[in-house]
């Protein structure tokens, strides 16, 4: 993206150029308006479709397109607009969305098979800066569509297990209807220490399982901020929450990173839709150590 | 090396410029049914229009209201060839100069944006210096203006100084050399200050977000975000795909201009929107006009044109209200990044 320098005082000097030659009115060439800025999305191919849940479904997409965990893509449809979406796999051999049906355009998303095809740019913003926290612990709490990003995070960790020790997962969902990376699931409770809560049981089930919170699971948990490095992504009320009891625990500010989330167009740092107090949450997040960010609730 | 152009050819100059083909001459013109000024294509000299600042900004020839980023036919994507023709801006004040720098700094930052320059690229940019402030709204003197022009015009009485500030200035002198001549005179920066242009009084305005005169003021707003839209310098901007209707698969992509003080402006999924407050989104627009941007590049977005008071329906004078924040009982809580 930031490749650009070149281009502009080529096209400078171009556009300089194009005027003498429009005094002499010769023929000139006509400018191509490039790409670099990434606003026009491209076409890629769904090389895989499932459904979660009712309302989750993820796509995978063939592209190879290098990024980190945390990093987002606009995503959508020509005729009925983009949204943000994070980048929830970690592969340089293809892209996967995980994404809920809240409105237009994700909806549009959903009616999608496997087969067709998302236009979509990116990535952008700035991830999990993984290699940073080589010799830490990690704990990661999710909460519904914020485990999507994570489990970018947790693929990364899987592929780099040495770098780190202790992996230590927190997802919480409404309900056991509303879980998604369900198979995923499986293999992180084999190779991590994998807690899992339910805020409700479903309403026709005969569920019995253990029904709270996960941040009640936080609290109730005896890790210490010794070497650890926390991730949390979810509704900005549990971020809060985990938030409080981690300072109760004595982590300080730069052991936690969190996500924000804010209506996004452009994603490079230019509509101005995702400011927080000067900050855009396109290009300087979405991911933030808290103390960069600690007004992520507010304007 | 300055230049002097007589007025009494300065209605010669002008007009050769009109007469020139590929060129589009772009100037101050008072409209006859409201008298309000606005950038145009010159026609005839007798439109042209100094005597006071322009009511509407600059900016929309350069950042379209309409941007038809590209279109589509079902799976196919093209982008429009874009060939903006080179455009002569004549008659710019020092603050919309500056706000046309703001913009540039904002839209190729971190990535350049090539709509935009495009047809700044293809703009020469002439200025007309103010040696005394229009009206009581102008605040140009507080926001620290830098200078920005490919040629300048500084009215003396029976002639016009013209200083070169660029390469593309000196090339268009250059072709036009005919109507000037070369001079010695140098004006000092005492005698460029606009006079009694320094109404805003605060250096820093970080300190009093949380004042309580904010609410005050702001009770008057009406959303109708005319601020917005006449700011030279505000550049937020939005999507939308409009379609055929005859063929829901073919259409275009459009960027709009889009405006801070509405909800919607921070509206995600869920309805929740950040800025649900009134005093929210005013404050968000004054403090990126008058700290954030400057906290990132070392200057202030906002240059102090007066627009969006003069413009405003009922006069809402951010500046007085700063002004008159008292700096002994600040609510000391910065607010945190
Ligand atoms: C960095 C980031 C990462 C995200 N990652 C995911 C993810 O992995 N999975 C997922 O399911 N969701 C994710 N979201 C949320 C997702 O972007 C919204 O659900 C989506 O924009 C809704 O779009 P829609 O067109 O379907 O809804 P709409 O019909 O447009 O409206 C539904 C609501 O979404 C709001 N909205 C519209 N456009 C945007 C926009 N561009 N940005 C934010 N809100 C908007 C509207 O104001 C409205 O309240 C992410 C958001 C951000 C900012
Ligand atoms: S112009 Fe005045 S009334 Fe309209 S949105 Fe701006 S401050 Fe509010
Ligand atoms: S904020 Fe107001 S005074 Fe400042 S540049 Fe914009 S319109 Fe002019
Ligand atoms: S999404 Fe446009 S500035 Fe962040």
């Amino acid at each position: 993206m930031i490749k650009n320098k070149k281009t502009k005082t080529k096209s400078t000097k171009k556009s300089l150029k194009n005027k003498k030659v429009k005094k002499s009115r010769t023929a000139k060439k006509p400018q191509k308006v490039d790409l670099v800025y990434g606003l026009v999305p491209k076409k890629k191919k769904i090389i895989d479709f499932k459904r979660e849940t009712s309302i989750n479904f993820t796509l995978k997409l063939d592209w190879k397109v290098k990024h980190d965990p945390g990093q987002f893509m606009m995503v959508g449809i020509p005729g009925i607009g983009e949204c943000p979406i994070s980048i929830c796999s970690y592969s340089d051999q293809y892209v996967e969305l995980s994404i809920r049906e809240v409105g237009n355009v994700t909806k549009a998303l959903g009616n999608l098979k496997k087969g067709g095809f998302v236009f979509a740019r990116g990535p952008f913003g700035r991830g999990y800066p993984m290699h940073y926290f080589k010799g830490n612990n990690v704990i990661i709490v999710g909460g519904g569509c914020g485990i999507a990003p994570l489990k970018g995070v947790i693929e990364y960790i899987t592929k780099n297990r040495t770098d780190f020790k202790d992996v230590l997962l927190y997802l919480g969902y409404r309900s056991p209807d509303d879980v998604i990376f369900e198979e995923q699931l499986k293999s992180w409770e084999k190779k991590f220490c994998l807690n899992v809560s339910y805020d409700k049981a479903p309403a026709k089930s005969c569920y019995d399982g253990k029904v709270g919170f996960v941040t009640e699971l936080i609290r109730k948990s005896k890790f210490d901020n010794k070497n650890k490095i926390v991730f949390i992504c979810g509704p900005p009320i549990m971020m809060e929450t985990v938030i409080n009891i981690l300072k109760k625990k004595k982590f300080n500010n730069d052991q936690i990173y969190i996500s924000a989330e804010r209506r996004m167009q452009c994603g490079g740092g230019k509509c101005g839709h995702c400011m927080i107090h000067g900050v855009y949450v396109c290009k300087d997040g979405p991911v933030f150590r808290y103390d960069e960010l600690m007004d992520y609730k507010n304007d | 090396m300055n230049y002097v152009l007589k007025k009494e050819v300065f209605s010669k100059f002008v007009n050769s410029v009109l007469k020139e083909k590929g060129i589009d001459f772009i100037a101050p013109v008072k409209s006859e049914q409201n008298d309000i000024i606005k950038f145009q294509k010159l026609i005839s000299f007798s439109d042209l229009c100094l005597d006071k600042n322009a009511y509407y900004p600059l900016k929309e020839w350069f950042f379209k209201k309409n941007e038809v980023l590209f279109e589509f036919k079902g799976d196919k994507i093209t982008i429009p060839e874009k060939k903006p023709k080179p455009k002569i801006f004549f008659g710019v004040r020092r603050c919309d100069l500056n706000s046309i720098n703001r913009q540039d700094v904002a839209f190729s930052e971190g990535c350049w944006d090539p709509y935009y320059f495009l047809e700044r690229e293809a703009s020469t940019l002439i200025g007309y210096h103010c040696f005394e402030k229009e009206d009581n709204y102008c605040f140009c003197g507080s926001v620290g203006l830098e200078d920005h022009y490919d040629l300048m015009f500084y009215d003396r009485g029976d002639y016009f100084l013209v200083e070169i500030g660029s390469k593309k200035g000196a090339w268009f002198l250059k072709q036009r050399i005919r109507f000037f001549k070369k001079t010695t005179e140098r004006l000092s920066a005492r005698k460029k200050v606009i006079k009694n242009a320094n109404r805003l009084q605060k250096k820093n305005i970080a300190p009093f977000y949380d004042h309580k005169n904010w609410k005050k003021g702001v009770d008057l707003c009406l959303g109708c975000t005319s601020c917005n839209t006449l700011c030279p310098s505000c550049y937020c901007f939005e999507f939308k795909d409009k379609v055929n209707i005859s063929n829901l698969k073919n259409g275009k992509r459009i960027r709009e201009w889009s405006a801070c003080q509405l909800k919607d402006f921070s509206e995600v999924a869920g309805n929740h929107i950040f800025r649900s407050d009134r005093e929210h989104r005013f404050k968000h627009r004054i403090y990126h006009q008058l700290q954030y941007f400057n906290e990132k590049h070392g200057k202030h977005l906002c240059s102090g044109c007066g627009r969006c008071i003069r413009g405003c329906p009922t006069r809402i004078d951010f500046v007085g209200i700063l002004n008159n924040m008292k700096t002994k009982k600040p609510n000391v809580k910065k607010p945190k990044k």
